[in-house]
């Protein structure tokens, strides 16, 4: 119970808390209107307020990156920002699709003494 | 009075002839939130250590991570090996840290700590409850055989992640 008390005074003090969203958990490639490319639309929200830049990366299940192609593989996002983005994977790159991540990029100028670099990854199923 | 009957009956029947459902309807969806509660800072308590520990002069990072539904995601935090930015260092640098649940938003998430699973510089956790969880992050580096750290600014990141089962 004291547990629970002192994370919501966690909650009420550290009001400037800032976060990173993506969205969905599970996304799923569909056919895209170039011939032997898939696509599947994701969904990021930055509540950080010390970051604008987000990275995007495709890993396979040991985590080797896996080539794609975006609008932009770097993402701003001004704090508060929704942002939706397609993501292009090749077809014979499909199968091997395991994660859809996105990294928090922090300005050398940005980053106090112990900074959070923030990732999440989505998951094919 | 036969006025007064009349107009109650036709409020009445009135109302109910407009009375429609109006369904509001909403989905949850599962979710994984990382916040940065609180930004760490190294203490400097001997010449040759930093510490984000309170004993040392520190302020320990606090990073929350909230997750809508449970069993959909792993959260996996690592205290730092390296500087992301120092002076030109001209020795090694010894690192520890610590990662430990401090707050719980859920008494099922109790069990958190001691199944967590530790290998190099990462710990692991499984969420498997939703709600928000605290974690506070630990970081020591100690410079060289008794060499005092050269003076300027030293930066370095922890590393937040959550990863969908």
């Amino acid at each position: 119970m004291n547990k629970f008390y002192y994370g919501l005074a966690i909650c009420l003090i550290n009001s400037s808390a800032i976060a990173h969203e993506l969205t969905p958990t599970y996304p799923e490639l569909r056919p895209s209107y170039i011939d032997e490319v898939s696509v599947t639309n994701m969904k990021m929200w930055n509540r950080r307020n010390d970051v604008q830049y987000y990275e995007i990366g495709v890993f396979d299940e040991e985590w080797e990156p896996i080539p794609f192609a975006t609008p932009a593989a770097l993402l701003k996002l001004e704090y508060l920002e929704h942002k939706s983005f397609e993501i292009y994977i090749r077809d014979k790159d499909v199968a091997r699709v395991e994660y859809i991540c996105t990294t928090s990029k922090q300005l050398k100028i940005d980053v106090q003494s112990t900074g959070v670099k923030s990732k999440i990854c989505s998951r094919m199923k | 009075m036969f006025k007064s009957i009349t107009l109650i009956s036709a409020m009445i029947v009135a109302t109910s002839a407009y009375a429609v459902d109006s369904p509001i309807t909403g989905n949850v969806s599962s979710k994984c939130s990382i916040f940065t509660d609180k930004a760490g800072v190294y203490g400097n308590p001997t010449p040759d250590e930093l510490s984000t520990l309170t004993a040392d002069g520190g302020v320990l990072p606090i990073i929350r991570y909230d997750v809508s539904i449970a069993d959909y995601y792993t959260a996996k935090i690592s205290w730092p090996n390296s500087f992301s930015s120092s002076p030109t260092l001209t020795d090694s640098i010894a690192w520890d840290g610590e990662v430990t649940v401090s707050a719980t938003s859920d008494a099922g998430m109790s069990g958190y700590e001691a199944a967590k699973v530790e290998y190099d510089n990462h710990t692991e956790y499984d969420l498997t409850v939703a709600g928000s969880t605290w974690f506070t992050v630990e970081s020591e580096a100690v410079y060289g055989q008794d060499k005092s750290l050269p003076g300027g600014e030293y930066k370095a990141n922890v590393v937040a992640e959550c990863i969908a089962d």
